[in-house]
């Protein structure tokens, strides 16, 4: 083996707590990188997730302005026969004013969103049955599913009692109708209709008067990956009519705006904490030297250059950063692995989707890799400038 | 040759027109008191430091014209070295301190028979596993004698060998070094402020404030010192 590469690495295994110090700075730097990628881009992951799920699935298609007129079942046969599509179904947006009466006490009036569904389809593109925690789903014209923070607000309102809501039809016409109530559902983050009611679809649209109208169709993909392109397909084969047609990173963009530049915020952090390992790597080198610094002279005194000493130093530090990165990385799957096998949580939010993220894993490895020899070269340089006569210092 | 250290007011004229040559096979010691030169002086000789103005012959080459990696080179094959405290490197074992020169030299093939050899002849082939800080400062002496050897050098520069030792272990390190100008014609220029422990020796260079003065007979310079 190289003298000098022999040299680093007994230099470095007789100075263990000064190994172990830099070794811990760049495994720590990269560790916090793990975290804060499993945690935040797993919440973020996570809230796409429930956002595709429970509203959007994997495209979203709705009229630029106003409800869909063409046939429901129509558009969602030419979906199904596409490759790549799971299933498809309609929704219907809208809203009601809405009061219980519990224990003979009619509870005050307040409005609500109104999410009309199809029962039968909805189940094979959405979960949102799943969220029903209490009861079950909507299946008859007359029953109703109640978001938790509703039943709540309404004072407690169970499975079987009655609400009474009120609409505005097309004509702008008051409609009032009596629902049962079937299920109560709620959602672990609330990403679910926990705001919501749900009805049948149909009850809704003849509560509205518009008997052909659809708000949305939700199509679910297996896989999504071709989404933008089957998006495509159907915008180009629709031209006349209005059709808006989004992908879940489109539609969700509103609610996932800010949190993506939290999650470039706190990857900058990250990145900072690298830095400051390796400006840990820098003082803890700079110690190696000047604690060698008699030694760098004997070896200059019997014939070492300024390059074997440069090689010397900037070896330890690849050392330290192949070290490093190797018990960072280690440390930080072995968080993932942790939080992916427990479907970490946070105090009754929403389960983390944890996913590994291998090219990102491998370039933060790579870089505190890279940032650990960058950080040796100030202080192999400091070393190539110490003199041969420190060997004959006397003291 | 002169060395100037620092510049202006707090300039330390440490060697004052210092000339003198020395041949193959010598024992030179130096000796003066302390602050006097000797270690200043073992420094430019050695190719450690460079004069101030002046020149250096060593086998025929002027030094202080040649770059930092010739001179460097010059160090490895040419001079060997023996300091007063801790030579070696305290990370290596014994053996691998005394086959460092040849690996810096890239002519470490076959150094490990060459240093085993040494090591005998220096009494340590029984420490040579051992790490360098784990052995005695005779020892550490002695193994530093072995390495200022293994590339054959033209001369082996020794600052206060004995300084730092007891005068029993004082007198072995004083005795090997003699044995090994006797036994290999190995060229030696030793530092000393203590003369007496060499005996006789070839020739005695003393520094006196920088100034060097050569006396044909040491044991003149004795009486005169008394
Ligand atoms: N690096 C240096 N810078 C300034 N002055 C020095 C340096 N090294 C030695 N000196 C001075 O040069 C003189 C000779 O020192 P030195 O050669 O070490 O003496 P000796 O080895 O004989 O004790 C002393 O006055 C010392 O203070
Ligand atoms: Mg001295």
């Amino acid at each position: 083996m190289d003298y000098r590469v022999h040299l680093a690495k007994r230099m470095l295994t007789n100075k263990k707590g000064s190994l172990i110090g830099a070794v811990l700075a760049v495994s720590i730097g990269i560790l916090v990188i793990h975290v804060n990628f499993v945690i935040f881009q797993g919440l973020y992951d996570a809230i796409v997730r429930d956002l595709k799920d429970y509203r959007f699935a994997d495209i979203l298609v709705t009229n630029e302005e106003d409800y869909i007129d063409k046939n429901d079942i129509a558009l969602i046969n030419w979906f199904e026969r596409i490759p790549g599509v799971e299933a498809a179904a309609s929704r219907m947006d809208s809203s009601a004013s809405i009061n219980a009466t519990s224990n003979g006490k009619k509870t005050e009036e307040f409005r609500i969103p109104v999410v009309g569904v199809d029962p039968l389809r909805d189940t094979r593109v959405s979960t949102i049955h799943d969220t029903v925690g209490d009861g079950q789903f909507v299946f008859a014209r007359n029953s109703i599913v109640l978001g938790s923070r509703i039943a709540r607000d309404l004072g407690g309102v169970q499975v079987g009692d009655d609400v009474k809501l009120k609409f505005v039809d097309k004509f702008g016409v008051d409609k009032i109708k009596r629902f049962v109530v079937t299920g109560i559902t709620s959602s672990a983050g609330g990403q679910g209709l926990d705001g919501s009611v749900v009805v049948h679809i149909d009850t809704l649209r003849s509560l509205l008067e518009r008997p052909d109208e659809t708000g949305a169709i939700l199509v679910k993909l297996n896989d999504p990956t071709k989404a933008v392109e089957i998006k495509d397909f159907f915008l180009r084969s629709f031209p006349t009519d209005d059709f808006k047609a989004e992908t879940i990173e489109e539609s969700a963009e509103a609610q996932l705006s800010g949190f993506r530049s939290g999650i470039a915020l706190i990857n900058l952090i990250g990145y900072f904490g690298m830095m400051s390992s390796a400006f840990a790597i820098v003082t803890i080198q700079m110690m190696l030297v000047s604690s060698k610094t008699r030694e760098i002279g004997i070896m200059r005194a019997i014939g070492a250059k300024r390059k074997d000493i440069l090689i010397l130093f900037m070896v330890q530090g690849l050392i330290i950063g192949a070290i490093g990165a190797g018990v960072g990385t280690a440390l930080g799957l072995a968080y993932t692995f942790y939080a992916k096998e427990t479907k970490m949580q946070f105090e009754g939010s929403l389960a983390l989707e944890v996913t590994y993220n291998w090219e990102k894993i491998i370039q933060t490895a790579l870089t505190s890799f890279a940032l650990a020899i960058v950080a040796s070269i100030y202080p192999a340089f400091r070393a190539t400038r110490l003199l041969p006569v420190e060997a004959m210092r006397t003291v | 040759m002169n060395k100037i250290y620092g510049e202006g007011e707090t300039a330390v004229h440490a060697l004052k027109d210092v000339s003198f040559s020395i041949k193959r096979g010598e024992l030179l010691l130096i000796v003066g008191s302390s602050g006097s030169g000797k270690s200043t002086l073992l420094n430019m000789i050695g190719l450690l430091d460079r004069p101030t103005s002046g020149k250096i012959f060593l086998d025929g080459t002027e030094t202080t014209t040649l770059n930092d990696n010739k001179i460097s080179s010059f160090r490895n094959s040419k001079l060997g070295f023996v300091f007063q405290f801790a030579n070696l490197l305290s990370d290596l074992t014994v053996l691998e301190n005394i086959l460092l020169p040849r690996k810096i030299q890239r002519t470490d093939k076959n150094a490990i028979d060459d240093a085993k050899k040494l090591l005998r002849t220096v009494g340590l082939e029984k420490q040579m596993n051992n790490r360098a800080n784990k052995i005695s400062g005779g020892q550490a002496q002695r193994a530093a004698i072995a390495r200022g050897l293994i590339n054959n050098p033209s001369i082996v520069l020794a600052d206060e060998p004995t300084g730092n030792l007891d005068s029993v272990t004082a007198e072995i390190i004083v005795q090997l070094m003699k044995s090994l100008v006797k036994k290999l014609g190995q060229t030696f220029i030793i530092v000393t402020h203590d003369k007496h422990q060499f005996g006789d020796v070839d020739r005695v260079i003393t520094i006196k404030d920088g100034r060097a003065f050569e006396e044909e007979e040491p044991k003149g310079m004795e009486v005169a010192a008394t």
